[in-house]
C-alpha cells in the first residue's frame, strides 16, 4: 500500500512540475500544420540540428515518424523532401547549405519542409 | 463512444466463446468471474487474429469489416444459448476471510486503478516503447490502408517489424470499426487486461486454493506498483503476463478436472495468444509444452499425456499458425536470425557477461516491484510461516502436484531461456538488462504468485471457533477437575 502511494506520489510530481515541451503530444502540436495530406506510402528524408550523440535526438525522430505515419520517414537529406526539425529561433541556412538543401516551405513551430538538391 | 463500445463487443464476444466452453447460470459467481476475466483475453486474442487474416485475405478496404464484426458478435453471444455440461468453479473450502484482508484487497484495487488512470491521464500515449513500436504500428494498419504492409518496412526497423500483432492489430481493429483514431482504445486495453490479469489470478486461486490465498495474491499483484505502471505504460508485456497465467490457471484447473479436457484446449489457445502478444510468449510457450510433459510424467498420470497434448495442440493450432505466417511471410524471424555463431560462442564463454547477468539478478531481487520492503523477503517469511502450519496439520492437495509443478517448471524454464537469449544476443547486455530486466519479470509475476500461492498450505488469519473450542475445553476440563475436588 505504502509502494503504491509512493508511486501516486511519484506521477503526481512529475505531472506537477514537467511542462511537457518533449513528448508525443508537444510534438503532435508542432507539426499541426504540416500537409494533413500525408500519403501513405510516401517518403521523406529528415534532418535535426540537435547533435547526433544526443539522447533526444534519436526520440525526436521516432517521434516525427509517430507523428507523420502512414508516411514513411528516413534519416537522410537524399531524399526528394526533407523535414527539418530546428530548436533555434530562425532556420540555420548554414545547416541546410552543408546538407545541399534548400528551404520549399516553413511550417512553423520548429519546422521546415526543404527540397534537396542532391536526390 | 463507438470505440469503447466495439471493445466491449470484443470482451463480450470473448465471455461468450468461453463460456459455451463452460457454462454455467448467469449470476454473480465465481465461475462467471473466472469466465469473464478469461473473456477478455479470449475476445482480444480472437478479434486480432480475424483482423489480420483480414488484412491478408481482403485488405485494408475490406468495407465490410464492422458488418463482419457484428456478425461475429451475434454468432458468439448466441453460443450463450447452447447448454452444455459442464464442471462448476466454486470457492474452494477454506477458514474464514477477515474482514481487514477484504479491506486491503478493495483499497489495493482503488488505488491500482487511481495509479493508473493518473499515469495515462499524464501519458496517454504510453511510455516511448509503445508508441514507437506498438501504437506506431497500430497507426500504420489503421491510417496505409492498402499499404498496411509499410509497417515492417526495413526502414522502420527500430519498430521491430518481428515483433507478433496482438495489441497493434486490435488496437487498429477498435480504430476501424469506431472510425476514429483515439488514445482511448490502447488506454482502455492496457485496462481490461490489468482488470482480467487481476480477475483470473482471484478467481482461480479461490477455486483452487480459496478466498484467503485469493485475495492475498490479488492485493499483491494490484498493490505491485511497477506492475500497474508497466500496464498504463501500454507496452504487450500485461497482455502477455494474462496469457502466461491463463494458461496455466487452465492447466492447474484441468488437474482438479481431469475428465473434462476442455481446460487444457482453452490453455493452448491461452498459450497460442501469448506468443501473438510477444515474443517472449513463444518461449513461454515452448517451455509450457515442455513443463507440462515433465509434470504429468513426474506428478501426473501418463495415460493423460497423449489426451491433453492433443487438446493442447488443438487449442493452440489457429494462433500458432498465425503466428508463424506472419513471421514467415510478414515481418521476418527478426534480427537474431543474422547474428553469427561465432559472436554467440564469443558472447557465451565471456565470464563477464554473466557476472553482469548475476548482478542484474541480485538488484533485481531488492527493486522488484518498487515495494519499500523486497517483497522476497515478504514472501519468504510468509512461505515460513505458512509451511510451519503445514507441519501442524493441513498439506497440499495432491491433486495440484501436476499444475503446480507445470507452472513452476515452465515459469522457470521461461526465465532461463530468456536470460540465456539475453547473455547470447544483446550487445549492451549491462543497459539492457537495467532497463529491461524487471520487465521480463513482471511478465511472469501473476504467473508466480499463482505457483506460489497454490504451493502454500491453507492460511488461517483467524480462527474463532478453534478459540472457542479450547475455552469450552479449559471450562469443561475445570469443572471436571473441581468435580474431582469436590468428590
Amino acid at each position: 500500500m505504502v509502494s503504491s502511494f509512493w508511486f501516486l506520489l511519484d506521477i503526481l510530481g512529475t505531472a506537477n512540475h514537467s511542462k511537457q515541451t518533449f513528448g508525443v503530444a508537444a510534438f503532435e502540436n508542432r507539426f499541426n500544420d504540416f500537409p494533413k495530406t500525408v500519403q501513405p506510402h510516401t517518403v521523406y528524408g529528415y534532418l535535426s540540428d540537435t547533435p547526433a550523440n544526443d539522447p533526444s535526438a534519436l526520440a525526436e525522430f521516432h517521434l516525427t515518424q509517430y507523428v507523420l505515419a502512414p508516411a514513411i520517414i528516413r534519416p537522410s537529406t537524399r531524399e526528394n523532401l526533407v523535414i527539418v526539425n530546428y530548436h533555434s529561433k530562425d532556420l540555420d541556412m548554414k545547416l541546410l547549405a552543408t546538407n545541399h538543401l534548400r528551404p520549399f516551405r516553413n511550417i512553423g513551430n520548429g519546422v521546415a519542409l526543404c527540397r534537396s538538391d542532391k536526390p | 463512444m463507438m470505440l469503447l463500445l466495439w471493445l466491449a463487443a470484443i470482451w463480450l464476444a470473448g465471455f461468450g466463446v468461453v463460456r459455451w466452453m463452460f457454462p454455467q447460470p448467469l449470476r454473480w459467481s465465481l465461475h462467471n468471474i473466472f469466465l469473464f476475466s478469461l473473456g477478455i483475453g479470449a475476445g482480444a486474442g480472437i478479434a486480432s487474429c480475424l483482423y489480420f487474416l483480414t488484412l491478408v485475405l481482403a485488405g485494408a478496404t475490406f468495407s465490410l469489416l464492422p458488418a463482419a464484426g457484428g456478425v461475429a458478435l451475434v454468432v458468439a453471444l448466441a453460443l450463450f444459448l447452447f447448454a452444455r455440461k459442464s464442471a462448476l468453479l466454486d470457492w474452494a473450502e477454506g477458514p474464514a476471510v477477515p474482514r481487514y484482508l477484504t479491506a486491503l484487497f478493495v483499497v489495493a484495487a482503488a488505488l491500482g486503478l487511481i495509479m493508473f488512470l493518473g499515469a495515462v491521464a499524464y501519458n496517454p500515449h504510453g511510455e516511448e516503447g509503445a508508441w514507437s513500436i506498438w501504437n506506431m504500428k497500430a497507426r500504420f494498419l489503421f491510417r496505409a490502408g492498402a499499404f498496411w504492409r509499410d509497417a515492417f518496412s526495413s526502414d522502420l526497423g527500430f519498430t521491430h517489424p518481428d515483433y507478433p500483432l496482438l495489441l497493434p492489430g486490435l488496437v487498429a481493429l477498435c480504430w476501424k470499426l469506431a472510425g476514429q483514431e483515439s488514445t482511448n482504445a490502447p488506454v482502455a486495453i492496457a485496462f481490461l487486461f490489468l482488470l482480467g490479469t487481476a480477475g483470473v489470478l482471484v478467481s482461480a486461486l479461490g477455486v483452487l486454493r480459496g478466498k484467503t490465498p485469493a485475495l492475498l495474491a490479488g492485493t499483491l499483484l494490484l498493490g505491485s506498483a511497477s506492475f500497474v505502471a508497466l500496464s498504463a505504460a501500454l507496452y504487450a508485456d500485461v497482455p502477455l503476463s494474462f496469457y502466461i497465467l491463463a494458461t496455466l490457471a487452465l492447466l492447474c484447473l484441468q488437474d482438479r478436472h481431469p475428465e473434462d479436457m476442455r481446460f487444457t484446449a482453452l490453455a493452448g489457445l491461452m498459450a497460442g495468444f501469448a506468443a501473438w502478444s510477444r515474443n517472449e510468449g513463444i518461449i513461454f510457450l515452448l517451455a509450457v509444452i515442455v513443463a507440462r510433459a515433465i509434470a504429468l510424467i513426474r506428478f501426473g498420470e501418463r495415460k493423460l499425456l497423449v489426451p491433453q497434448f492433443l487438446r493442447l495442440l488443438l487449442g493452440l493450432a489457429a494462433p500458432l499458425g498465425v503466428v508463424t505466417f506472419f513471421k514467415l511471410r510478414i515481418g521476418g524471424l527478426g534480427d537474431w536470425i543474422a547474428v553469427p555463431a561465432s559472436t554467440l560462442l564469443h558472447h557465451l564463454s565471456e565470464p563477464a557477461r554473466w557476472i553482469v547477468l548475476l548482478e542484474g539478478l541480485v538488484i533485481i531481487l531488492f527493486n522488484f516491484g518498487r515495494f519499500l520492503i523486497p517483497i522476497f523477503l515478504a514472501l519468504g517469511l510468509y512461505w515460513y510461516l505458512v509451511r510451519f502450519r503445514t507441519l501442524v496439520g493441513t498439506g497440499m492437495d495432491t491433486r495440484d502436484r501436476a499444475g503446480l509443478a507445470t507452472a513452476a517448471i515452465a515459469l522457470a524454464l521461461t526465465l532461463g531461456v530468456q536470460l540465456v537469449v539475453d547473455v547470447l544476443y544483446l550487445d549492451n547486455l549491462a543497459l539492457e538488462i537495467g532497463t529491461s530486466f524487471e520487465r521480463i519479470m513482471l511478465q511472469l509475476w501473476p504467473g508466480a504468485l499463482l505457483a506460489f500461492f497454490l504451493a502454500s498450505a491453507p492460511l488461517q488469519l483467524i480462527a474463532p471457533k478453534l478459540q472457542e473450542k479450547g475455552t469450552k475445553e479449559k471450562r469443561a476440563h475445570k469443572g471436571a477437575r473441581r468435580v474431582a475436588e469436590t468428590r
